[in-house]
């Protein structure tokens, strides 16, 4: 089992992590600043948790979704960020209103569940399932998929040259022939 | 090889505006006969080596195409209502890259068949559309189709379908190895009484011409090929242009203006260069090859005291009857694993539902194939389709991958005279240049079109032996890369734009030849005719220019 908490790191590790990452990828974007805040970042790395959860395999957290996230509001994803915040502000807002004193990322596991189920038909559950989706299968370079985790979920292979038989019903295949 | 440059006031015979299957092609047939030609590509010139595997950069950040945010356009549904600003994708989306569409198309092949060009004899008229036979028919387009296969290199197996149309010639390569998805698709189809064969792709399964064969890495569909197996202009067509020494490729061109003299003939072309600077070449004759969202774009942008509508615009139908095509989507899993992420995206295909048939109450036909679909992320995305967005069980699901194909209907669209690309009243580009402004809705008869497809394609999955089936809900398009019918061909120059030889009727010395140029929409491949037709608009504007049968400004 990969207990998201068992994982757990510090924010300010998370956003040195992430400018290593993204310097060291070059051509993949832009390094920026990191966007999110300590408090935003462990809000966000909880709830890409619960959209691709880590179980008998790596989920969003694994994958550094909140990595990617950030270099995102910093690069292609800027025109939006100041949007998003706003919208993450509100869904923060909700959150305290229902548990006073606790963030989202502190609540245990059921409680957030609960609380995403009167939330994901908001805009914001659109953007963090979509950056979430992003940070999980696009290439590492950006950030997120860590050690291809996100690639490994689906079967997805990267690498550039295959050869048949590609899959398990064409390795018998007699050839085409007209019926 | 040192390539020929061009100074701006030097008169080329041509200016061919886009480089893409229709411009690129024309280009090649041009400069072979003898004649100078620039092309003007608004995108950059990128070589093999720079093509990644980058889903995001591809398919989420308008990597090769192009955007919203530099090239914004609107949209709308209804023709009496205001468009609206779209921000995720650009409504009518191409490849704005040297090469066009062929840089990133899944490059399916299929030849349309005797009936595309005649329908409307035969069907009779369709109250409410500008449904009309084609000025040309099959058997005149069919040395061009031959010379698609060969002189670019199409791999296929002729010969094994009936309602093939008839060929002069066989395919020069052979079908692209098999994938789990043909073979299922392949075995299902067959049990049905259908008639399952090997898709056409412009793909080589052997070298050919210069190009290697396919290596399988699975990145088609949106993507360019690093290796040059799947044709493209950019790789095929662009550099034998080149290699004529009469042909220049300019890149990072953005044309903006058709310029006219007195007499309404075409003196050349006002463009912006990489660093903004607007310049103007000189041409004798203008080829618009610029996709059918930027040809009648540019064509209602040169508009002036002439020309109040919009140049070559004296019927109206500049940028109507736009037409985008319908993609039906079956998502199909099995017990063991396909890895549908290798390879080609299509292996097979049929054609038994591609005519029209009066029974079924709707226009419509069209055709049907086995596919990965999209890359990674867009396809976790889409498993929302069918269950919940998020959470464990969505998770669960994402594991399917490698044993789900889909099934994909392509289908007719009906050519209706409001949808249509026209420039949005306030919107600009970051050119200062007015914005595309779309307006589609589609037939009704297309939607039961697609609905009929989903259905057949839901049988082949159940036949195939699929443990799960799920098909995405047909509904409204408001977006589409198959950019078609907006400048279209015809014998009355009272309602259509080019003649059957792509000469505009309005201005001898301009001619359209690309997704514009089609009357009726085939069925849902239109690449192959677009660069058919390509060359056979090549080898006739060459001849008129050779006989002097085409007027240059004083």
């Amino acid at each position: 089992m990969l207990g998201a908490p068992a994982l757990a790191l510090e924010w300010s590790d998370v956003a040195a992590a992430a400018h290593h990452a993204l310097s060291a990828a070059g051509g993949a974007g832009t390094p920026g600043a990191t966007v999110l805040s300590r408090a935003e970042a462990a809000d966000i790395d909880a709830i890409s948790a619960q959209i691709i959860p880590s179980d008998d395999t790596p989920g969003a957290h694994e994958a550094g979704v909140v990595f990617f996230i950030d270099h995102a509001l910093a690069t292609f994803f800027a025109p939006l960020a100041r949007e998003f915040r706003t919208q993450l502000g509100l869904f923060q807002a909700a959150c305290s209103a229902l548990h006073p004193g606790k963030s989202f990322a502190a609540l245990p596991a059921e409680q957030q569940i609960e609380f995403l189920k009167t939330m994901d038909s908001t805009p914001f559950f659109a953007r963090m399932r979509l950056l979430t989706v992003l940070g999980m299968f696009a290439m590492p370079a950006y950030g997120g998929n860590r050690n291809n985790v996100g690639w490994a979920l689906l079967g997805f292979e990267d690498q550039h040259v295959f050869e048949p038989p590609f899959g398990y019903y064409d390795r018998a295949y007699p050839g085409f022939e007209s019926p | 090889m040192s390539l020929r440059k061009y100074r701006d006031s030097e008169r080329v015979d041509f200016v061919i505006v886009g480089s893409g299957p229709a411009g690129g092609t024309i280009a090649r047939e041009l400069a072979q006969a003898g004649l100078s030609v620039v092309v003007l590509e608004q995108g950059q010139r990128l070589a093999p080596v720079n093509f990644e595997h980058d889903e995001l950069k591809y398919w989420f950040n308008g990597g090769l195409c192009n955007h919203t945010t530099r090239n914004p356009q609107t949209f709308r549904s209804d023709p009496s209502h205001e468009a609206e600003q779209v921000s995720v994708r650009p409504a009518l989306w191409y490849a704005r890259t040297v090469g066009g569409s062929s840089a990133h198309y899944t490059a399916n092949y299929w030849r349309f068949r005797e009936i595309d060009f005649v329908e409307r004899s035969v069907l009779g008229t369709i109250p409410g559309t500008g449904f009309a036979d084609w000025p040309l028919t099959y058997a005149e387009l069919e040395p061009y189709y031959t010379k698609v296969e060969w002189d670019v290199g199409v791999s296929g197996l002729a010969g094994v379908h009936p309602g093939e149309p008839p060929r002069t010639r066989p395919y020069p390569m052979p079908p692209l190895p098999v994938k789990s998805s043909g073979v299922l698709f392949e075995r299902g189809a067959r049990k049905l009484g259908l008639h399952p064969f090997p898709a056409p792709m412009v793909i080589n399964s052997v070298p050919y011409r210069g190009r290697p064969a396919c290596v399988h890495c699975g990145f088609c569909h949106g993507f360019a090929c690093e290796v040059m197996a799947k044709a493209s202009t950019l790789t095929t067509m662009l550099p034998e242009a080149e290699a004529t020494g009469r042909c220049e490729v300019r890149p990072e061109s953005y044309v903006v203006r058709i310029a006219t003299d007195k007499r309404g003939l075409v003196t050349g072309v006002h463009y912006f260069d990489a660093r903004k600077r607007e310049r103007f070449q000189k041409a004798r004759a203008v080829v618009l090859s610029a996709n059918g969202a930027e040809s009648p774009r540019l064509l209602l942008m040169s508009s002036g005291s002439r020309f109040p509508h919009g140049l070559g615009n004296s019927s109206g139908v500049v940028g109507k009857y736009l037409m985008f095509n319908y993609s039906t989507r079956t998502s199909a899993v099995f017990e063991h694993e396909l890895n549908e992420f290798k390879s080609v995206q299509v292996t097979r295909i049929l054609h038994d539902f591609y005519d029209s048939d009066p029974k079924r109450g709707f226009y419509g036909g069209g055709g049907i194939d086995a596919r990965l679909g999209p890359q990674p992320a867009m396809w976790a995305l889409r498993q929302a389709d069918e269950g919940p967005a998020w959470g464990r069980e969505y998770k669960a699901r994402l594991r399917d991958f490698p044993r789900t194909m889909t099934i994909s209907g392509h289908t007719t669209s009906l050519p209706v005279a409001s949808n249509s690309v026209t420039l949005d009243p306030s919107l600009k580009d970051a050119w200062g240049m007015p914005a595309i402004r779309c307006t589609y809705q589609d037939h009704p008869d297309d939607l039961a079109m697609a609905r009929f497809f989903v259905e057949r394609g839901e049988e082949i999955a159940e036949a195939a032996g699929a443990v799960r089936v799920a098909s995405a809900p047909v509904k409204a398009q408001n977006f589409s890369m198959h950019l078609l019918g907006t400048c279209r061909m015809g014998n009355d120059a009272a309602t259509s734009v080019v003649d059957r030889h792509h000469r505009c009727h309005d201005v001898p010395n301009l001619f359209v030849c690309d997704g514009s140029s089609f009357v009726t929409s085939g069925r849902g491949q239109p690449t192959m005719t677009i660069q058919a037709l390509a060359f056979r608009a090549g080898e006739h504007i060459a001849r008129f220019a050779k006989r002097g049968e085409i007027p240059a400004a004083g």
